[in-house]
Protein backbone atom coordinates (compact mmCIF):
# COMPACT_ATOMS: atom_id res chain seq x y z
CA UNK A 1 0.00 0.00 0.00
CA UNK A 2 1.41 3.43 -0.96
CA UNK A 3 1.94 6.32 1.01
CA UNK A 4 0.00 9.61 1.03
CA UNK A 5 1.76 12.15 -0.84
CA UNK A 6 1.20 15.75 -0.30
CA UNK A 7 2.13 18.11 -3.00
CA UNK A 8 1.14 21.95 -3.37
CA UNK A 9 -0.02 21.75 -7.38
CA UNK A 10 -0.91 24.63 -9.38
CA UNK A 11 -3.74 24.30 -11.78
CA UNK A 12 -3.22 26.25 -15.45
CA UNK A 13 -6.50 27.03 -16.68
CA UNK A 14 -9.54 29.03 -15.57
CA UNK A 15 -8.11 29.25 -11.65
CA UNK A 16 -4.54 29.00 -10.07
CA UNK A 17 -4.97 26.91 -7.05
CA UNK A 18 -3.74 24.14 -4.61
CA UNK A 19 -4.62 20.92 -3.67
CA UNK A 20 -3.54 17.82 -1.59
CA UNK A 21 -2.59 14.98 -3.84
CA UNK A 22 -3.68 11.57 -2.00
CA UNK A 23 -2.57 8.22 -4.01
CA UNK A 24 -4.63 5.03 -3.60
CA UNK A 25 -5.78 2.85 -5.99
CA UNK A 26 -8.81 2.97 -8.13
CA UNK A 27 -10.72 2.07 -11.36
CA UNK A 28 -13.76 3.52 -12.94
CA UNK A 29 -12.77 7.23 -12.32
CA UNK A 30 -12.70 10.56 -13.96
CA UNK A 31 -9.32 11.13 -14.83
CA UNK A 32 -7.41 13.80 -15.34
CA UNK A 33 -3.71 14.72 -16.83
CA UNK A 34 -0.65 15.24 -14.25
CA UNK A 35 2.33 17.08 -15.57
CA UNK A 36 5.77 15.08 -16.02
CA UNK A 37 7.28 16.80 -13.35
CA UNK A 38 4.68 15.85 -10.99
CA UNK A 39 4.87 12.25 -11.89
CA UNK A 40 8.12 12.24 -11.10
CA UNK A 41 8.14 14.09 -8.02
CA UNK A 42 5.32 12.21 -6.51
CA UNK A 43 6.15 8.56 -7.94
CA UNK A 44 2.39 9.22 -9.95
CA UNK A 45 1.61 6.64 -12.93
CA UNK A 46 -1.20 6.17 -15.08
CA UNK A 47 -3.81 3.96 -13.64
CA UNK A 48 -2.90 5.82 -10.52
CA UNK A 49 -6.13 7.11 -8.51
CA UNK A 50 -5.82 10.24 -6.08
CA UNK A 51 -8.58 11.89 -4.09
CA UNK A 52 -8.52 15.87 -5.51
CA UNK A 53 -9.88 18.75 -3.74
CA UNK A 54 -9.10 22.49 -4.18
CA UNK A 55 -7.61 22.99 -0.58
CA UNK A 56 -4.85 20.92 1.08
CA UNK A 57 -7.56 21.32 4.75
CA UNK A 58 -10.65 20.40 2.75
CA UNK A 59 -12.33 17.37 4.69
CA UNK A 60 -12.80 15.06 1.29
CA UNK A 61 -12.37 15.47 -2.24
CA UNK A 62 -12.61 13.70 -5.79
CA UNK A 63 -11.24 10.64 -6.61
CA UNK A 64 -10.11 10.14 -10.14
CA UNK A 65 -7.70 8.19 -12.29
CA UNK A 66 -4.55 9.49 -13.77
CA UNK A 67 -5.34 9.36 -17.40
CA UNK A 68 -1.98 10.81 -18.76
CA UNK A 69 1.19 12.06 -18.24
CA UNK A 70 2.03 15.08 -20.24
CA UNK A 71 5.46 16.51 -20.77
CA UNK A 72 5.59 20.36 -21.11
CA UNK A 73 6.33 22.14 -24.43
CA UNK A 74 9.69 22.96 -25.35
CA UNK A 75 9.45 26.66 -24.20
CA UNK A 76 12.44 28.53 -22.46
CA UNK A 77 9.67 30.50 -20.41
CA UNK A 78 8.43 27.19 -18.86
CA UNK A 79 11.58 26.82 -17.64
CA UNK A 80 11.76 28.86 -14.97
CA UNK A 81 8.20 27.62 -13.14
CA UNK A 82 8.67 25.19 -10.47
CA UNK A 83 5.16 25.10 -9.85
CA UNK A 84 3.53 21.24 -10.77
CA UNK A 85 0.05 21.47 -13.18
CA UNK A 86 -2.98 19.27 -13.47
CA UNK A 87 -5.15 19.55 -16.49
CA UNK A 88 -8.57 18.44 -15.84
CA UNK A 89 -12.48 18.64 -17.40
CA UNK A 90 -13.80 22.15 -17.28
CA UNK A 91 -16.92 20.64 -15.55
CA UNK A 92 -15.02 18.86 -13.44
CA UNK A 93 -12.41 21.86 -12.45
CA UNK A 94 -15.77 24.20 -11.92
CA UNK A 95 -17.57 21.40 -9.22
CA UNK A 96 -13.77 21.14 -7.52
CA UNK A 97 -13.43 25.28 -7.30
CA UNK A 98 -16.83 26.04 -6.93
CA UNK A 99 -17.04 29.42 -8.71
CA UNK A 100 -17.87 28.09 -12.27
CA UNK A 101 -18.44 31.55 -13.61
CA UNK A 102 -14.87 32.86 -13.01
CA UNK A 103 -11.98 32.23 -15.46
CA UNK A 104 -8.75 33.66 -15.46
CA UNK A 105 -7.71 32.85 -18.82
CA UNK A 106 -8.56 30.27 -21.91
CA UNK A 107 -7.00 29.74 -25.31
CA UNK A 108 -9.06 29.19 -28.88
CA UNK A 109 -6.82 26.89 -31.19
CA UNK A 110 -8.20 28.17 -34.57
CA UNK A 111 -7.75 26.04 -37.88
CA UNK A 112 -4.14 24.83 -39.30
CA UNK A 113 -3.74 27.50 -42.59
CA UNK A 114 -6.01 29.96 -40.72
CA UNK A 115 -6.15 33.32 -42.61
CA UNK A 116 -3.58 32.30 -44.91
CA UNK A 117 -3.75 33.52 -48.45
CA UNK A 118 -5.43 31.04 -50.64
CA UNK A 119 -7.45 29.21 -47.75
CA UNK A 120 -9.89 26.56 -48.66
CA UNK A 121 -13.20 29.50 -48.25
CA UNK A 122 -13.60 32.41 -46.66
CA UNK A 123 -15.23 31.90 -43.78
CA UNK A 124 -12.07 30.39 -41.59
CA UNK A 125 -10.53 33.29 -39.96
CA UNK A 126 -6.60 33.56 -38.62
CA UNK A 127 -5.55 34.78 -35.02
CA UNK A 128 -5.66 38.35 -35.84
CA UNK A 129 -8.82 38.55 -36.73
CA UNK A 130 -10.68 35.98 -34.67
CA UNK A 131 -8.60 37.99 -31.66
CA UNK A 132 -9.95 41.53 -32.93
CA UNK A 133 -13.51 39.45 -33.11
CA UNK A 134 -13.68 39.02 -29.61
CA UNK A 135 -12.09 42.15 -28.45
CA UNK A 136 -14.92 44.03 -30.28
CA UNK A 137 -17.50 42.30 -28.86
CA UNK A 138 -16.33 41.28 -25.41
CA UNK A 139 -16.12 43.35 -22.32
CA UNK A 140 -13.83 43.23 -19.44
CA UNK A 141 -11.14 40.87 -21.04
CA UNK A 142 -9.12 40.96 -23.90
CA UNK A 143 -7.44 38.29 -26.38
CA UNK A 144 -4.21 38.26 -28.05
CA UNK A 145 -2.89 36.37 -30.80
CA UNK A 146 -0.06 33.42 -29.71
CA UNK A 147 2.33 35.35 -31.96
CA UNK A 148 2.08 38.53 -29.74
CA UNK A 149 2.25 36.48 -26.02
CA UNK A 150 4.93 34.67 -27.96
CA UNK A 151 7.60 38.19 -28.64
CA UNK A 152 6.14 39.69 -24.78
CA UNK A 153 7.47 36.95 -23.31
CA UNK A 154 10.43 36.10 -25.34
CA UNK A 155 11.66 39.50 -24.80
CA UNK A 156 13.98 38.21 -21.94
CA UNK A 157 15.55 35.33 -24.09
CA UNK A 158 16.31 38.33 -26.67
CA UNK A 159 18.29 39.97 -24.52
CA UNK A 160 20.22 36.86 -23.37
CA UNK A 161 20.52 35.83 -26.79
CA UNK A 162 22.49 39.62 -27.48
CA UNK A 163 24.70 39.03 -24.86
CA UNK A 164 25.53 35.16 -26.11
CA UNK A 165 26.43 36.63 -29.43
CA UNK A 166 28.16 39.34 -27.49
CA UNK A 167 30.30 37.04 -25.62
CA UNK A 168 30.85 34.92 -29.05
CA UNK A 169 32.09 37.51 -31.13
CA UNK A 170 34.45 38.58 -27.73
CA UNK A 171 35.69 34.80 -28.34
CA UNK A 172 36.04 34.75 -32.39
CA UNK A 173 37.84 38.06 -31.54
CA UNK A 174 40.57 36.72 -28.98
CA UNK A 175 40.66 33.37 -30.74
CA UNK A 176 41.70 35.25 -34.16
CA UNK A 177 44.27 37.20 -32.06
CA UNK A 178 45.77 33.38 -30.27
CA UNK A 179 45.35 31.35 -33.58
CA UNK A 180 47.66 34.30 -35.68
CA UNK A 181 50.20 34.41 -32.80
CA UNK A 182 50.38 30.62 -32.83
CA UNK A 183 50.49 30.20 -36.39
CA UNK A 184 53.34 33.03 -36.34
CA UNK A 185 55.45 31.43 -34.16
CA UNK A 186 54.88 27.53 -35.51
CA UNK A 187 55.81 29.23 -39.32
CA UNK A 188 58.72 31.47 -37.38
CA UNK A 189 59.62 27.67 -36.02
CA UNK A 190 60.45 26.67 -39.89
CA UNK A 191 62.52 29.92 -40.71
CA UNK A 192 65.71 28.17 -41.08
CA UNK A 193 64.05 25.23 -43.33
CA UNK A 194 62.11 28.02 -45.50
CA UNK A 195 65.30 29.54 -45.73
CA UNK A 196 66.82 26.59 -47.11
CA UNK A 197 63.93 26.18 -49.33
CA UNK A 198 63.98 30.13 -50.74
CA UNK A 199 68.41 29.49 -51.31
CA UNK A 200 67.40 26.20 -53.27
CA UNK A 201 65.26 28.30 -55.65
CA UNK A 202 61.88 28.06 -54.26
CA UNK A 203 60.08 31.35 -54.49
CA UNK A 204 57.91 33.26 -52.34
CA UNK A 205 55.26 32.82 -53.87
CA UNK A 206 55.43 28.68 -53.38
CA UNK A 207 56.68 29.62 -49.62
CA UNK A 208 53.32 31.86 -49.79
CA UNK A 209 51.21 29.02 -51.19
CA UNK A 210 52.55 26.16 -48.92
CA UNK A 211 51.97 28.10 -45.22
CA UNK A 212 48.81 29.08 -46.39
CA UNK A 213 47.83 25.86 -47.48
CA UNK A 214 49.05 24.09 -44.26
CA UNK A 215 47.46 26.76 -41.88
CA UNK A 216 43.99 25.90 -44.20
CA UNK A 217 44.50 22.67 -43.70
CA UNK A 218 45.10 22.75 -39.66
CA UNK A 219 42.10 25.68 -39.67
CA UNK A 220 39.62 22.81 -41.47
CA UNK A 221 41.16 19.78 -39.32
CA UNK A 222 40.54 22.10 -36.16
CA UNK A 223 37.04 23.43 -36.63
CA UNK A 224 36.12 19.54 -37.68
CA UNK A 225 37.44 18.54 -34.24
CA UNK A 226 35.56 21.72 -32.46
CA UNK A 227 32.17 20.86 -34.64
CA UNK A 228 32.53 17.36 -32.97
CA UNK A 229 33.13 18.43 -29.45
CA UNK A 230 30.63 21.35 -29.56
CA UNK A 231 28.28 18.42 -30.16
CA UNK A 232 29.02 15.89 -27.65
CA UNK A 233 29.12 18.38 -25.18
CA UNK A 234 25.78 19.71 -26.64
CA UNK A 235 24.22 16.04 -25.79
CA UNK A 236 25.37 15.95 -22.78
CA UNK A 237 24.36 19.73 -21.74
CA UNK A 238 21.16 18.57 -23.41
CA UNK A 239 21.08 15.36 -21.84
CA UNK A 240 21.59 16.75 -18.14
CA UNK A 241 19.30 19.82 -18.24
CA UNK A 242 16.35 18.25 -19.92
CA UNK A 243 16.06 15.48 -16.96
CA UNK A 244 16.84 18.06 -14.13
CA UNK A 245 13.59 20.23 -16.11
CA UNK A 246 11.62 17.36 -17.25
CA UNK A 247 11.70 19.12 -20.30
CA UNK A 248 11.71 18.18 -24.27
CA UNK A 249 13.52 21.86 -24.78
CA UNK A 250 17.10 21.52 -25.95
CA UNK A 251 19.59 23.94 -24.13
CA UNK A 252 22.61 23.67 -26.66
CA UNK A 253 22.55 23.42 -30.29
CA UNK A 254 24.68 22.31 -33.03
CA UNK A 255 23.05 22.99 -36.11
CA UNK A 256 24.67 22.44 -39.80
CA UNK A 257 24.47 26.24 -40.01
CA UNK A 258 26.63 27.01 -36.88
CA UNK A 259 29.09 24.32 -38.28
CA UNK A 260 28.84 26.14 -41.47
CA UNK A 261 29.74 29.22 -40.11
CA UNK A 262 32.37 27.60 -37.20
CA UNK A 263 34.31 25.74 -40.25
CA UNK A 264 34.04 29.14 -42.53
CA UNK A 265 35.80 31.74 -39.86
CA UNK A 266 38.07 29.03 -38.62
CA UNK A 267 38.87 28.72 -42.54
CA UNK A 268 39.01 32.35 -42.91
CA UNK A 269 41.14 33.02 -39.83
CA UNK A 270 43.74 30.15 -40.91
CA UNK A 271 44.33 31.65 -44.73
CA UNK A 272 44.79 35.09 -42.87
CA UNK A 273 46.85 34.11 -40.04
CA UNK A 274 48.90 31.69 -42.95
CA UNK A 275 48.97 34.39 -45.36
CA UNK A 276 50.87 36.88 -42.28
CA UNK A 277 53.12 34.46 -40.97
CA UNK A 278 54.16 33.59 -44.73
CA UNK A 279 54.99 37.53 -45.76
CA UNK A 280 56.55 37.43 -42.84
CA UNK A 281 58.78 35.01 -43.41
CA UNK A 282 59.49 35.92 -47.04
CA UNK A 283 60.01 39.57 -46.37
CA UNK A 284 63.23 38.27 -44.63
CA UNK A 285 66.12 37.49 -46.65
CA UNK A 286 67.24 33.89 -46.95
CA UNK A 287 70.34 34.23 -45.80
CA UNK A 288 69.27 35.89 -42.70
CA UNK A 289 66.28 32.69 -42.20
CA UNK A 290 69.36 30.38 -42.27
CA UNK A 291 70.94 32.19 -39.78
CA UNK A 292 73.57 33.09 -41.62
CA UNK B 1 81.70 19.04 -73.18
CA UNK B 2 83.90 22.46 -73.77
CA UNK B 3 86.67 22.16 -70.65
CA UNK B 4 87.42 26.01 -72.28
CA UNK B 5 84.41 27.75 -71.42
CA UNK B 6 84.31 27.90 -67.45
CA UNK B 7 80.86 27.05 -65.60
CA UNK B 8 81.90 29.82 -63.50
CA UNK B 9 83.98 33.48 -64.24
CA UNK B 10 84.63 35.82 -61.56
CA UNK B 11 85.73 38.69 -62.60
CA UNK B 12 87.72 41.42 -59.43
CA UNK B 13 84.26 40.75 -57.51
CA UNK B 14 84.08 42.63 -53.97
CA UNK B 15 81.94 42.48 -51.62
CA UNK B 16 81.46 45.00 -48.99
CA UNK B 17 79.59 45.31 -45.57
CA UNK B 18 78.62 48.37 -43.37
CA UNK B 19 79.53 47.50 -39.63
CA UNK B 20 79.27 50.23 -37.41
CA UNK B 21 78.11 52.58 -40.05
CA UNK B 22 81.74 51.60 -41.45
CA UNK B 23 82.24 49.35 -45.08
CA UNK B 24 84.12 46.62 -44.52
CA UNK B 25 84.70 44.08 -47.64
CA UNK B 26 84.40 40.77 -47.08
CA UNK B 27 85.76 39.68 -50.65
CA UNK B 28 88.19 42.21 -52.17
CA UNK B 29 89.08 42.01 -55.73
CA UNK B 30 88.56 38.40 -56.26
CA UNK B 31 88.83 36.54 -59.80
CA UNK B 32 88.15 33.22 -60.29
CA UNK B 33 87.63 30.29 -63.39
CA UNK B 34 86.23 27.36 -62.65
CA UNK B 35 85.61 24.60 -65.36
CA UNK B 36 83.22 21.78 -66.13
CA UNK B 37 83.87 18.92 -63.93
CA UNK B 38 86.35 20.70 -61.48
CA UNK B 39 86.39 20.32 -58.00
CA UNK B 40 87.46 23.08 -56.36
CA UNK B 41 87.87 23.32 -52.25
CA UNK B 42 87.73 26.91 -50.65
CA UNK B 43 89.55 26.67 -47.46
CA UNK B 44 90.96 29.27 -45.02
CA UNK B 45 90.50 30.78 -41.80
CA UNK B 46 87.39 31.89 -40.08
CA UNK B 47 86.55 35.52 -41.38
CA UNK B 48 88.21 35.31 -44.49
CA UNK B 49 85.05 35.85 -46.67
CA UNK B 50 84.98 32.21 -47.83
CA UNK B 51 81.35 31.85 -46.92
CA UNK B 52 80.15 35.09 -48.55
CA UNK B 53 82.62 33.90 -52.11
CA UNK B 54 79.71 31.32 -51.66
CA UNK B 55 77.09 33.34 -51.34
CA UNK B 56 78.24 35.09 -54.60
CA UNK B 57 78.92 31.92 -56.34
CA UNK B 58 75.25 30.64 -55.75
CA UNK B 59 73.32 33.72 -56.57
CA UNK B 60 72.40 34.26 -53.10
CA UNK B 61 73.81 37.44 -52.47
CA UNK B 62 74.96 40.51 -54.59
CA UNK B 63 78.76 41.69 -55.55
CA UNK B 64 79.00 45.22 -54.79
CA UNK B 65 81.13 45.70 -57.82
CA UNK B 66 82.93 42.99 -59.98
CA UNK B 67 81.50 40.89 -62.34
CA UNK B 68 80.25 37.04 -62.25
CA UNK B 69 79.09 34.85 -64.82
CA UNK B 70 77.87 31.81 -63.98
CA UNK B 71 76.77 29.48 -67.71
CA UNK B 72 77.41 32.81 -69.11
CA UNK B 73 75.17 34.83 -67.19
CA UNK B 74 75.47 37.49 -65.40
CA UNK B 75 74.06 36.90 -61.93
CA UNK B 76 75.37 40.00 -60.39
CA UNK B 77 72.41 42.04 -62.95
CA UNK B 78 69.94 39.65 -61.83
CA UNK B 79 66.68 40.82 -59.73
CA UNK B 80 65.63 38.92 -56.84
CA UNK B 81 63.12 36.51 -58.68
CA UNK B 82 65.62 35.58 -61.73
CA UNK B 83 68.15 35.06 -59.25
CA UNK B 84 66.30 32.80 -57.46
CA UNK B 85 64.67 31.11 -60.83
CA UNK B 86 68.45 30.92 -61.60
CA UNK B 87 69.38 28.99 -58.09
CA UNK B 88 66.52 26.57 -58.98
CA UNK B 89 67.35 25.41 -61.86
CA UNK B 90 70.93 26.36 -62.36
CA UNK B 91 73.16 25.50 -59.09
CA UNK B 92 72.78 22.96 -56.34
CA UNK B 93 73.36 23.69 -52.52
CA UNK B 94 74.22 21.30 -49.93
CA UNK B 95 74.34 23.25 -46.98
CA UNK B 96 75.66 22.30 -43.67
CA UNK B 97 72.88 21.46 -41.76
CA UNK B 98 70.22 19.84 -43.95
CA UNK B 99 67.45 21.62 -44.23
CA UNK B 100 65.07 18.52 -44.79
CA UNK B 101 61.36 19.23 -44.71
CA UNK B 102 60.34 16.83 -41.74
CA UNK B 103 57.22 16.44 -43.10
CA UNK B 104 58.03 14.84 -46.60
CA UNK B 105 59.81 11.52 -47.40
CA UNK B 106 63.18 11.20 -48.22
CA UNK B 107 61.71 11.03 -51.97
CA UNK B 108 59.61 14.02 -51.48
CA UNK B 109 62.14 16.24 -50.36
CA UNK B 110 64.24 15.39 -53.51
CA UNK B 111 61.17 16.23 -55.88
CA UNK B 112 60.24 19.24 -54.24
CA UNK B 113 62.75 21.79 -56.46
CA UNK B 114 61.85 19.13 -59.51
CA UNK B 115 57.83 20.55 -58.68
CA UNK B 116 58.77 24.10 -58.35
CA UNK B 117 60.36 23.91 -61.88
CA UNK B 118 57.28 22.35 -62.69
CA UNK B 119 58.90 19.19 -64.17
CA UNK B 120 55.91 16.41 -64.31
CA UNK B 121 55.80 13.72 -61.84
CA UNK B 122 56.40 10.55 -63.44
CA UNK B 123 59.77 12.57 -64.07
CA UNK B 124 59.92 13.51 -61.13
CA UNK B 125 59.27 10.15 -59.43
CA UNK B 126 62.06 8.59 -61.72
CA UNK B 127 64.44 11.14 -61.13
CA UNK B 128 64.40 11.12 -57.09
CA UNK B 129 64.55 7.45 -57.25
CA UNK B 130 67.68 7.30 -59.46
CA UNK B 131 69.42 10.03 -57.29
CA UNK B 132 68.52 8.09 -54.21
CA UNK B 133 69.76 5.13 -55.50
CA UNK B 134 72.93 6.79 -56.62
CA UNK B 135 73.77 8.31 -53.29
CA UNK B 136 73.02 5.01 -51.89
CA UNK B 137 69.73 5.39 -50.43
CA UNK B 138 67.69 3.35 -52.75
CA UNK B 139 65.84 1.17 -50.26
CA UNK B 140 64.64 4.33 -48.14
CA UNK B 141 62.96 6.57 -50.38
CA UNK B 142 59.49 6.28 -47.85
CA UNK B 143 61.88 7.34 -45.20
CA UNK B 144 61.08 10.46 -43.18
CA UNK B 145 64.18 12.31 -42.11
CA UNK B 146 63.77 11.82 -38.34
CA UNK B 147 64.16 7.93 -39.34
CA UNK B 148 67.83 8.61 -40.85
CA UNK B 149 70.76 9.25 -39.84
CA UNK B 150 72.97 12.76 -39.90
CA UNK B 151 74.88 11.12 -43.13
CA UNK B 152 72.26 9.42 -44.61
CA UNK B 153 70.01 12.93 -44.13
CA UNK B 154 72.95 14.63 -46.36
CA UNK B 155 72.62 11.87 -49.02
CA UNK B 156 69.50 12.79 -49.48
CA UNK B 157 70.29 16.62 -49.37
CA UNK B 158 73.06 16.12 -52.07
CA UNK B 159 70.43 14.15 -53.74
CA UNK B 160 68.24 17.38 -53.31
CA UNK B 161 70.57 19.80 -55.01
CA UNK B 162 71.36 17.24 -57.76
CA UNK B 163 67.70 17.34 -58.94
CA UNK B 164 67.04 19.70 -61.74
CA UNK B 165 70.78 18.92 -63.20
CA UNK B 166 72.47 22.21 -62.16
CA UNK B 167 75.50 22.76 -64.09
CA UNK B 168 76.89 23.49 -60.37
CA UNK B 169 77.08 22.23 -57.07
CA UNK B 170 78.21 24.50 -54.42
CA UNK B 171 78.77 22.56 -50.89
CA UNK B 172 78.46 24.69 -47.53
CA UNK B 173 80.75 22.39 -44.99
CA UNK B 174 78.92 19.69 -45.56
CA UNK B 175 80.88 17.35 -43.26
CA UNK B 176 80.43 19.66 -40.93
CA UNK B 177 77.27 18.07 -38.97
CA UNK B 178 78.98 14.41 -39.80
CA UNK B 179 81.13 12.14 -37.40
CA UNK B 180 84.88 11.16 -38.72
CA UNK B 181 83.30 7.99 -40.18
CA UNK B 182 80.37 9.41 -42.03
CA UNK B 183 82.05 12.38 -43.03
CA UNK B 184 84.44 10.35 -45.18
CA UNK B 185 81.39 8.54 -46.47
CA UNK B 186 80.23 11.94 -47.48
CA UNK B 187 83.73 12.72 -49.22
CA UNK B 188 83.71 9.36 -51.12
CA UNK B 189 80.07 10.84 -52.87
CA UNK B 190 81.90 13.57 -53.53
CA UNK B 191 84.26 12.17 -55.62
CA UNK B 192 82.49 10.24 -57.16
CA UNK B 193 79.92 12.75 -58.16
CA UNK B 194 82.83 14.80 -59.05
CA UNK B 195 84.20 11.38 -61.29
CA UNK B 196 81.33 11.15 -62.91
CA UNK B 197 81.53 14.75 -64.03
CA UNK B 198 79.70 16.87 -61.47
CA UNK B 199 81.52 20.75 -61.05
CA UNK B 200 81.19 20.92 -57.41
CA UNK B 201 83.07 23.92 -55.26
CA UNK B 202 82.79 23.37 -51.78
CA UNK B 203 83.92 25.94 -48.86
CA UNK B 204 85.10 23.68 -45.49
CA UNK B 205 87.33 23.60 -42.58
CA UNK B 206 87.56 19.55 -42.74
CA UNK B 207 91.50 19.04 -44.20
CA UNK B 208 90.15 15.63 -45.81
CA UNK B 209 87.53 17.03 -47.50
CA UNK B 210 90.18 19.71 -48.93
CA UNK B 211 93.07 16.88 -50.02
CA UNK B 212 90.08 14.99 -52.05
CA UNK B 213 89.51 18.05 -54.21
CA UNK B 214 90.85 18.34 -57.35
CA UNK B 215 91.96 22.01 -56.65
CA UNK B 216 92.48 24.00 -53.65
CA UNK B 217 91.97 27.77 -53.19
CA UNK B 218 93.39 29.20 -50.04
CA UNK B 219 91.82 32.45 -48.98
CA UNK B 220 92.64 35.54 -46.28
CA UNK B 221 91.49 38.89 -45.65
CA UNK B 222 89.26 38.65 -48.75
CA UNK B 223 91.58 37.59 -51.56
CA UNK B 224 93.05 34.05 -52.88
CA UNK B 225 96.52 33.72 -51.54
CA UNK B 226 96.65 30.40 -52.95
CA UNK B 227 95.06 28.17 -55.75
CA UNK B 228 96.27 24.76 -56.46
CA UNK B 229 95.75 22.15 -58.90
CA UNK B 230 96.07 18.64 -57.20
CA UNK B 231 94.26 16.50 -59.64
CA UNK B 232 94.17 18.15 -63.31
CA UNK B 233 90.89 16.73 -65.36
CA UNK B 234 91.61 13.73 -67.08
CA UNK B 235 87.83 13.68 -68.71
CA UNK B 236 84.75 14.07 -67.76
CA UNK B 237 82.04 12.16 -68.36
CA UNK B 238 78.17 12.69 -68.06
CA UNK B 239 76.96 14.35 -65.46
CA UNK B 240 74.64 12.61 -62.37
Amino acid sequence: MRAWIRRWCALTGAVILTAPVLHVQGQGLRTIAIDERLGMAAGLAVGDSVRFAAMASAPSGQWVRIGAITRRSADPSEIARSEYRVRLHLDQLQSLTGVGDRIGRFAVRTQENAGAPGSASGTVAGPDSVSAAINAMAFGFRAYPAAEVAIETSATFRVVNRFHRAIGIITIVASAIFLLCITLLKVDERRREVGALRLLGLSRATVVRSVMLEASLIALLGSALGAGFGAAASAIVNWYYQGVYATPLRFALVTPEIVAIAVTLSLLLGIVSGYLAAQRLVRTAPLELVGR
Amino acid sequence: MNLTQPVLSARDLRRAYLVAGAPVEAVRGLSLDVHPGEWVAVVGPSGCGKSTLLNLLGAIDRPTSGQLLIRGRDVAVMDDAEATRFRLTGIGFVFQRFYLMPTLSAAENVELPMAEAKRPRAEREARAKELLTYVGLGARTDHRPFQLSGGEQQRVAVARALANRPALLLADEPTGELDARTGEEMIALFDRLNRDGTTIVTVTHDEELAQAARRVIHMRDGVIVDDQVRRPLESVARPA
